[in-house]
């Protein structure tokens, strides 16, 4: 452990190996030095938040630049070409649970819980084991998916990309015992949309989750055992 | 992954515009291609594809390389799109740095100078809507920086530049430039300095 004073002298070091890291130029030893140092350093580390938002803000200040003609059209058969390439046998089941994990990291985020900025640089962790899913279905017909995390508060997330129906829709759950809350409500327009919200109850407590109109009638339904 | 139907999917849906478009975050976006929503993809590609190509061709400086790098981000994105991690930074960072790398890889691939920073595209960059003299009334953080960066010493900033951009280490820059390492990477950290204070009195106004 150093001592206080030799603890301004590693800092002082270290400041142009600080700029590089952030910039994503520093490797091997020196970034191997630098990432242990950061690690207890709360002065380093603050200034190496900063240097990373200068870095990131400055591939934001590229122009935008309008493609040339038909780019989109050329894009759409690589990336058909792409998915038939890269297509696994149990995409639906991976791909729904790792969908899951984005709809809560990303929630987290858009809504200001999750991602402050100290959170930035810490390493990243897996929340895929606090997840259920479950297919959104009407009539035997999957419509969206619903996601329950069992974080502190729940949350509750749902993509509808197959409804029928559009407008304001109530969402609904079941908790264990037969208890009906609702969550909120959100619109669905041209039969998709992508909502969320935190829940009242444990994760634990949800059986169910339902899409309700205004008038009462019950759109869809999922069954969750959390 | 994503899993595209089929592209007269995604062609049919070139006029359909869709609650994706406008409404939804870039996060929700995300999540939505993770889970193989076509009209997710086509609403990302639509709000990113100026900006990975702008970025694109900032760095290699060629249209067609430019183009094949920022499809090839774009495919990268959907195929990577359910490791997202928010917590790591924000979306538009996350495409534009996969935008960046395979620029980078393009050019190396090529054998090819990178394009001086100072030069072309870049030019637009730095030829910022504000003078310095006005970085009191910058309106957000990037004209900020912006600002700041024009501000540089140009040694200062072809040293950022060739790093943030083109991902030249230090050593890199000092020979490209002919100039000692310790000097190089002086550049780079004064010049990150200032560019970083700018930053941090957004912060504490």
């Amino acid at each position: 452990m150093s001592s206080d004073s030799e603890i301004p002298q590693q800092c002082e070091h270290l400041q142009d190996e600080l700029s590089e890291l952030a910039l994503g130029t520093l490797y091997g030893r020196s970034r191997a030095e630098v990432l242990a140092h950061v690690e207890s350093c709360s002065r380093c580390a603050a200034t190496l938040e900063r240097l990373s938002v200068v870095a990131d803000s400055l591939l934001q200040l590229a122009p935008e630049i309008e493609p040339p003609l038909g780019f989109e059209l050329r894009l759409a058969e690589r990336l058909h070409a792409s998915a038939i390439a890269h297509r696994p046998g149990r995409f639906r089941r991976i791909g729904t649970l790792s969908a899951a994990a984005v709809i809560m990291v990303v929630l987290g985020f858009g809504l200001g819980t999750w991602a402050t900025p100290s959170d930035v640089n810490r390493p990243a962790q897996s929340v895929t084991s606090h997840l259920t899913s479950a297919h959104l279905t009407a009539h035997g017909r999957v419509l969206g998916e619903v996601m329950v995390s069992a974080g502190t508060p729940a949350w509750m997330l749902m993509t509808i990309s197959e409804s029928p129906w559009s407008g304001r829709v109530l969402c609904e759950v079941t908790l264990a015992g037969g208890k009906v809350e609702s969550i909120g409500a959100f619109t669905l327009s041209g039969g998709y949309g992508a909502w969320g919200a935190p829940l009242t109850a444990p994760a634990s407590e949800v059986r169910s989750a339902r899409l309700v109109a205004p008038n009462g009638t019950v759109l869809a339904t999922a069954q969750l055992s959390v | 992954m994503i899993s595209l139907r089929s592209s007269a999917v995604l062609l049919r849906m070139r006029r359909v515009r869709t609650p994706y478009e406008d409404d939804i975050s870039d996060e929700v976006l995300l999540a939505g291609m993770a889970i193989g929503d076509d009209r997710a993809a086509l609403a990302f590609m639509r709000r990113y594809q100026h900006r990975l190509f702008g970025l694109a061709m900032g760095i290699v400086g060629d249209l067609a390389l430019a183009e094949d790098v920022a499809q090839e981000a774009f495919i990268r994105i959907f195929r990577h799109a359910s490791v997202f991690d928010a917590r790591r930074g924000s979306v538009a960072t996350w495409t534009l740095t996969i935008t960046r790398n395979l620029a980078i890889d393009a050019l190396r691939l090529r054998g090819d100078t990178p394009t001086d920073p100072d030069d072309q595209v870049f030019l637009g960059l730095l030829s910022a809507n504000r003078k310095p003299e006005d970085a009191a009334v910058a309106e957000d953080s990037l004209d900020r920086i912006r600002v700041a960066l024009r501000s540089l010493p140009i040694q200062q900033r072809r040293a950022v530049l060739l790093a943030a951009m083109y991902g030249r280490t230090a050593q890199e820059i000092a020979v490209a430039e002919d100039i000692p390492l310790g000097t190089a990477k002086s550049r780079i950290r004064l010049g990150m300095d200032k560019l970083r204070e700018s930053v941090v009195i957004e912060e504490d106004q």
